[in-house]
């Protein structure tokens, strides 16, 4: 019950700012979700901690029928097992204090706020709706209930080009993956004749064998499955081929940045995945594929975070790399450390993700950190958080990332089949470039000498406490974290915490061999992260000149970083172009002749048709008489003939 | 004898009978008040429909069961929101008599006896009852002279369906010596007693029916009557009766002539194509929104015989899953063409909704919702009434059945899309005059529930299931 | 044998006067053909033993309904010359139409093939003992209760809708106030006068009426 409600609170928060917004206006509207999203983060974390300490046992909550078709059935229905209530709480909690952060972030912004508290809480409720899906349609509502919210808030300030632009982007990119989710999910539906998890996940050893023979190949069942449905996840989580759209969405407010990228949207890939280990753990392939992609894309991501002077930028592209690790861990079967990095993400995300706001906030919205610096003593909270940020970002203990981002590595290390070892060695060097990035922004925010002109400066000031408070929970979060799930997440308890919910195949030893990783291998993150702090200190607190010299030195490197390795341009001239040439010619040739002139003639005989069919109707009543006996008639006619 | 099965059709004429009474007794103008209670009356019909039992009562001329109750519940919905509609406008219209809400009632009593029919003569009762309040209502604006013609003409008219039916009632009765549903049925299970002269009669019957339900070519009176009655009425017209009607036609064709299925099924399945195509193109010319409502109705009907065409539980599910969408939809479509008013004077063209979005965004936005919904539009309701009866359609092997409905429903879509079209395109004219709440209810009301019946198709699928698992149980 | 004679001449008679209730020229002698066909149905009931219906027949059909269809063909003035082109212009379509339906009516229903247990559903056995009357009253009032009392409500329908469409208060329609007329008192409207014996009317005067406030006349809206 208080499960429902949790889950349902922000949907009313929404609809009541949302549809009565501007009766009620703006701070009734503002109290109204932000009072909910209490309930809902009050609730949430109490029924996870329910489940947890054994009050309350592990089932659904059933809401209502929704769709019967013959052997379709569809319900709406609340899972609450480990997975799904452990999500609800980091998401309620989470999304709470990115709502109360936005008071005082969107407080003189120009338009109504009801409209974007009302998206807010509509964004939480349908990650809510997604986590806690009992069946694959109802997570599918909830994965394009997620979509369609990321394009409102990306694109709010619809005034602005780019931020339609980005929006669009956004949701054209989701839709390539959520296509291929969406394929995955019909074929689950042939395979197993449900989608309901209840019972596709009983049955997935029976089918284990079963294959699909397409052009000519015979390919597993279920690897075709699992590589269909990790392909929505790549669209969702922004992994490498389908990243393009994450870091245009910093287009959006950044509240909307953080909620994006912290505890909702992104992290649904990384869920579904974990969801549906049960069916990837009888898929090595697809398996394989998740760590291949998950580690390409967590140190593709990280060399571009060290090139981008936009500070939200840079934090983007280390969502995409963090996302990276997290399937690097799934792909190698630790579905549960990879939840647990999910977990001290949000934290630490939407903690660096609120402070960039709030240092943004203080730079009257100037984002480009080459006219920061020196900011540290003027806005001496946000600065201290974000270093708290970074250094739980950057894995160093005992903040929350060293705990669940060595045990990644060293997940990927313990796993010891080639393509783990290929997680290892990417995800250690994406270590350094993290450390190396974090303290690159920390440096040219806070530090040095500052370059900002003197207009700007003058206004520099600390944010309103509403706006610190939820920054200094979160740090709390950032610091402490790791070390308190630790345990229940991966430690030794994990196997009562998640109480199934989690599937490992019996061959998977994985969480066991995490604590017989040789030293070198568990001490290598440590020491690379401290290696690129060290680096990047010595680049721009001592150095200063050196990386201006590097970028001139190295220029075809530097630009090929800052482009993003030139993904857009390449998207552009493979796609995008042709798609307008080939729509161009389509238009001119096939729609505004063939299919144009065939309607068009098929619409005057329509119309001819139309003017007979109305000519019977004279009025007079005789007619009409003899309409109707002329059909009797006719009836009994064709009756005596067909008899 | 269980009469208890029959209290929702007692209390209601009981309700308009103390109106009645009350109405003559009070000299003054009495119009809200009985509307409110004959409102009052639909409510306490629906609780007692929902919670008297079922079975079989009056020596088996009466019947409650589960499609009659999902029937009954349809109609009072139906009914209940015309009624709704006319509180302003008869009001405006000098037309706002107790008569109104008493003869609304009677007829909705007729509606739920022809629900509840299990005999050719309740049948036959119930469908005059219904008629005949119909009549009157029709010209109930008996100062106007096209309210008057097309009460006159669908009274003549009726009666000449009416005869046609009595005919076949009595070759049915002559041939099978029996009037009863269930003995019928049994009779025809045996082969040599389905004799050339009883199937005419189901013929004729069906003839009878099918001027019910406007069905082509029985339809020519809808045009004329949806024009000239009084808008509320049309409203009523569109819903009540045709749901009254095809769940008569259902169950007589399920249950009594189930068996002859082969017999009826070339008829229905002609008839649904005049329908659907008749529907489909001579909407096109009109430019009277209510005329085109009528061509509208008679293409829907058409849709909706596509589901008795198939003789399966699912394919009288779908039919019932239609109709429940139809009476929602087109109660607020009518709510919407209400709400055309300028100056006090109701109107009628097309043309008048020019621009409507820019005057009256929300009424533009309720009204393209229906029209969406009536063109089949996915997600919203109207397309999940023809899905199912497609679905039904394709699943008992009617393929080209299915696609002339498909085919139709593109044509069909024409006329509906321009009204849209006009409403949000076209350069705006003079504001309507503002809205009556009621109005204002009924359309919202309505327009949620087309827009959201993709959220919970699952319990209405689930009611319209078990209704369609009666007949054939 | 005699019963059977008689079916079959007042069988002969009913259609013949029924088509010529259709097809004569003059109104009135088309309800008059109505009548003789109603007096022949109502002998055809005697035959099949059903006294009363046949003599509910004669009563209410023949006494009541056909004499007023014969006030309302007397009191309007149809112009049947008007009708008869209408039915000239349609002539050739109707004829067209029943000529086919009737032509398709007798190939089904020469066949004439019953359904197998048709008599035996059809037979219902008059109660023995019991008048022609009282049996028929037992079966409306018991197994027929139900079609009996929608019966009812249809007539109750027919009433309420003709009162609807057809009464309307005019300004110039006169009402009789029963209260009014029991409420006045004698001084309102009797003046005693004594009058000696040999006065005329010079002397005593014209007496006139006295001035009455006038009934308040109501606006009625009746689709005016």
């Amino acid at each position: 019950m208080i499960y429902a409600v949790a889950v349902f609170a922000p949907l009313f928060g929404s609809l009541v700012s949302g549809l009565l917004g501007r009766a009620i206006g703006d701070r009734a509207a503002e109290a109204v979700s932000i009072l909910c999203m209490l309930v809902a983060a009050v609730l949430g974390p109490l029924a996870c901690f329910q489940l947890v300490s054994g009050e309350a046992d592990a089932g659904s909550v059933y809401l209502a029928n929704w769709i019967e078709a013959g052997r379709f059935h569809v319900t709406w229905q609340l899972r609450y097992d480990t997975l799904s209530a452990a999500m609800v709480a980091m998401v309620t909690f989470v999304s709470m204090l990115i709502h109360v952060y936005s008071i005082g972030y969107m407080a003189h912004d120009a338009y109504p706020h009801y409209r974007f508290f009302s998206y807010l809480s509509l964004f939480t409720f349908s990650m809510l709706m997604l986590v806690t899906a009992d069946n694959l349609l109802q997570l599918f509502f909830g994965w394009e209930g997620v979509g369609l919210c990321s394009y409102l808030l990306i694109g709010y300030w619809y005034d602005r080009p780019s931020a339609n632009a980005a929006a669009i982007k956004a949701f054209i990119v989701n839709r390539i993956g959520d296509l291929a989710f969406a394929v995955g999910v019909a074929l689950v539906f042939f395979k197993f004749g449900s989608i309901e998890f209840s019972t596709i996940f009983p049955a997935i050893p029976q089918h284990q064998a079963d294959t699909y023979s397409v052009l000519g190949g015979t390919f597993p069942a279920f690897e075709v499955i699992g590589v269909l449905l990790f392909i929505g996840a790549m669209g969702k989580s922004a992994q490498i081929g389908l990243h393009v759209w994450l870091p245009d969405a910093m287009e959006g407010p950044t509240p909307v940045s953080a909620l994006i990228h912290a505890a909702t949207m992104v992290t649904a890939g990384v869920f579904l995945v974990a969801r549906m280990s049960p069916l990837y753990e009888f898929a090595p392939f697809a398996l394989g594929m998740v760590t291949f992609i998950g580690a390409t894309t967590a140190l593709f991501a990280a060399t571009i975070g060290c090139a981008q002077n936009d500070i939200k930028r840079v934090i983007a592209y280390s969502t995409c790399s963090q996302l990276g690790y997290m399937f690097t861990a799934a792909g190698v079967g630790a579905f549960q450390v990879s939840i647990f990095h999910l977990m001290t993400h949000a934290f630490f995300k939407a903690l660096l993700f609120l402070s960039a706001g709030s240092v943004i906030h203080a730079m009257s919205d100037e984002q480009d950190m080459r006219k920061m610096g020196g900011l540290g003593r003027m806005i001496p909270w946000t600065c201290t958080v974000m270093w708290i940020g970074s250094l739980a970002l950057s894995g160093i203990p005992p903040f929350a990332g060293y705990y669940s981002k060595d045990a990644i590595i060293a997940a990927s290390f313990a796993s010891g089949t080639g393509i783990g070892m290929y997680g290892f060695v990417c995800t250690v060097l994406a270590a350094f470039l993290t450390a190396f990035y974090s303290w690159r922004l920390l440096i040219m925010t806070f530090h040095g000498k500052p370059r900002a002109d003197h207009h700007v400066l003058e206004h520099v000031h600390e944010s309103p406490w509403v706006m610190i408070g939820p920054l200094l929970v979160l740090a709390l979060g950032a610091l402490i974290a790791g070390k308190l799930l630790d345990p229940w997440f991966i430690g030794e308890d994990w196997q009562a915490f998640w109480n199934g919910s989690i599937f490992n195949a019996p061959n998977n030893h994985v969480l066991a061999a995490l604590e017989s990783v040789p030293p070198w291998a568990e001490l290598a993150p440590l020491v690379m992260g401290l290696a690129g702090i060290a680096l990047a200190y010595l680049m721009y607190m001592v150095f200063p000149l050196l990386p201006m010299r590097l970028a001139t030195q190295f220029r075809g490197i530097y630009l090929f970083l800052l482009n993003k390795w030139y993904f857009d341009e390449l998207y552009d001239a493979i796609f995008v172009r042709p798609a307008i040439r080939l729509a161009r010619t389509l238009w001119q040739t096939g729609d505004a002749t063939l299919i144009d002139g065939v309607p068009n003639g098929l619409a005057e005989l329509t119309v001819d048709g139309s003017r007979q069919a109305v000519k019977i109707q004279t009025g007079s009543l005789a007619v009409y008489a003899f309409v109707m006996l002329i059909g009797v008639v006719l009836l009994v006619g064709i009756f005596l003939v067909s008899r | 004898m269980n009469w208890v099965l029959a209290l929702p059709e007692i209390v209601l004429s009981l309700v308009a009978m103390v109106i009645l009474i009350f109405g003559v007794l009070r000299q003054d103008d009495s119009f809200f008040l009985s509307s409110m209670f004959a409102l009052g009356g639909f409510l306490l019909a629906a609780l007692l429909v929902l919670t008297t039992g079922s079975g079989i009562g009056y020596h088996g001329q009466f019947v409650a069961d589960a499609f009659s109750s999902l029937v009954k519940i349809l109609i009072l919905a139906g009914a209940g929101l015309s009624l709704i509609l006319s509180l302003d406008y008869n009001r405006h219209n000098h037309i706002a008599r107790f008569e109104f809400p008493v003869l609304m009632l009677l007829s909705v009593t007729g509606m739920m006896v022809m629900a509840s029919a299990s005999n050719l003569m309740t049948l036959y009762l119930g469908l005059e009852l219904q008629s005949l309040g119909l009549y009157v209502l029709a010209a109930f604006a008996r100062d106007d002279l096209r309210s008057s013609e097309a009460g006159l003409k669908y009274f003549v008219l009726s009666a000449l369906a009416s005869g046609l039916l009595l005919y076949g009632v009595s070759l049915v009765y002559g041939f099978s010596g029996t009037m009863d549903f269930a003995a019928l049925a049994r009779t025809l299970t045996i082969p040599q007693s389905a004799s050339p002269g009883l199937i005419v009669g189901i013929v004729f019957v069906l003839v009878g029916l099918a001027f019910k339900i406007s069905a082509v070519p029985f339809h020519m009176w809808t045009p004329d009557v949806y024009e000239g009655a009084p808008t509320p009425v049309t409203a009523f017209f569109s819903t009540a009766p045709k749901v009254a009607a095809f769940a008569l036609l259902l169950r007589t064709m399920a249950t009594p002539f189930g068996h002859q299925l082969i017999a009826w099924q070339t008829l229905i399945i002609i008839v649904s194509v005049a329908s659907m195509i008749l529907g489909a193109l001579a909407a096109i010319g009109q430019s009277n929104i209510k005329r085109l409502m009528a061509y509208s109705s008679i293409g829907h009907m058409g849709y909706a015989l596509i589901g008795l065409a198939v003789g399966t539980p699912e394919g009288v599910r779908g039919v019932l899953i239609y109709l429940i969408v139809y009476v929602f939809m087109s109660a607020g479509t009518f709510a919407c063409i209400i709400a055309m008013q300028r100056r006090g004077r109701p109107l009628e063209l097309i043309t008048d909704l020019n621009g409507l979005s820019a005057t009256d965004p929300a009424l533009a936005l309720a009204m393209a919702i229906f029209m969406f919904s009536m063109a089949g539009v996915p997600p919203l309701a109207g397309f999940f009434g023809k899905l199912y009866v497609f679905l039904a359609a394709v699943q008992g092997g009617l393929w080209t059945l299915a696609v002339i409905g498909v085919l139709t429903s593109v044509v069909g879509s024409y006329y509906y899309l321009r009204i849209v079209k006009l409403m949000y395109f076209d350069a705006p004219e003079e504001p309507f005059d503002p809205r009556p709440t009621a109005l204002s209810f009924v359309a919202g009301a309505t327009g949620l529930f087309t827009a959201f019946f993709f959220v919970f198709p699952a319990p209405f699928v689930g009611a319209a299931q078990a209704a369609a698992k009666v007949l054939f149980g | 044998m005699i019963a059977n004679i008689a079916f079959y001449v007042c069988s002969i008679i009913l259609l013949a006067s029924a088509a010529l209730v259709v097809s004569s020229r003059n109104p009135v002698h088309s309800v008059l053909f109505l009548i003789l066909s109603f007096f022949n149905a109502a002998v055809l009931f005697l035959i099949a033993g059903a006294e009363f219906l046949a003599l509910i027949l004669v009563i209410v059909y023949v006494g009541a309904v056909a004499v007023l269809f014969l006030f309302v063909v007397m009191m309007l003035d149809i112009d049947f010359a008007e009708l008869r082109s209408g039915f000239q212009r349609y002539l050739p379509v109707g004829a067209t139409v029943g000529a086919v339906l009737f032509v398709e009516l007798v190939f089904v229903l020469g066949g004439w093939e019953f359904a197998p247990q048709a008599p035996v559903l059809r037979f219902s056995p008059a109660p023995a003992n019991v008048s022609n009357t009282a049996a028929l009253g037992r079966l409306l009032y018991t197994d027929y209760i139900f079609l009996f009392q929608a019966a009812g409500i249809l007539l109750l329908v027919a009433m309420i809708g003709a009162i609807v469409l057809t009464l309307r208060d005019r300004k110039t329609s006169r009402h009789q106030s029963i209260r009014a007329q029991t409420d006045r008192t004698v001084a309102e409207t009797l003046e005693l006068v004594t009058v000696t014996v040999g006065a005329g009317v010079k002397e005593i005067g014209i007496l006139r009426p006295k001035p009455v406030d006038p009934e308040p006349v109501e606006e009625v809206h009746h689709g005016n």
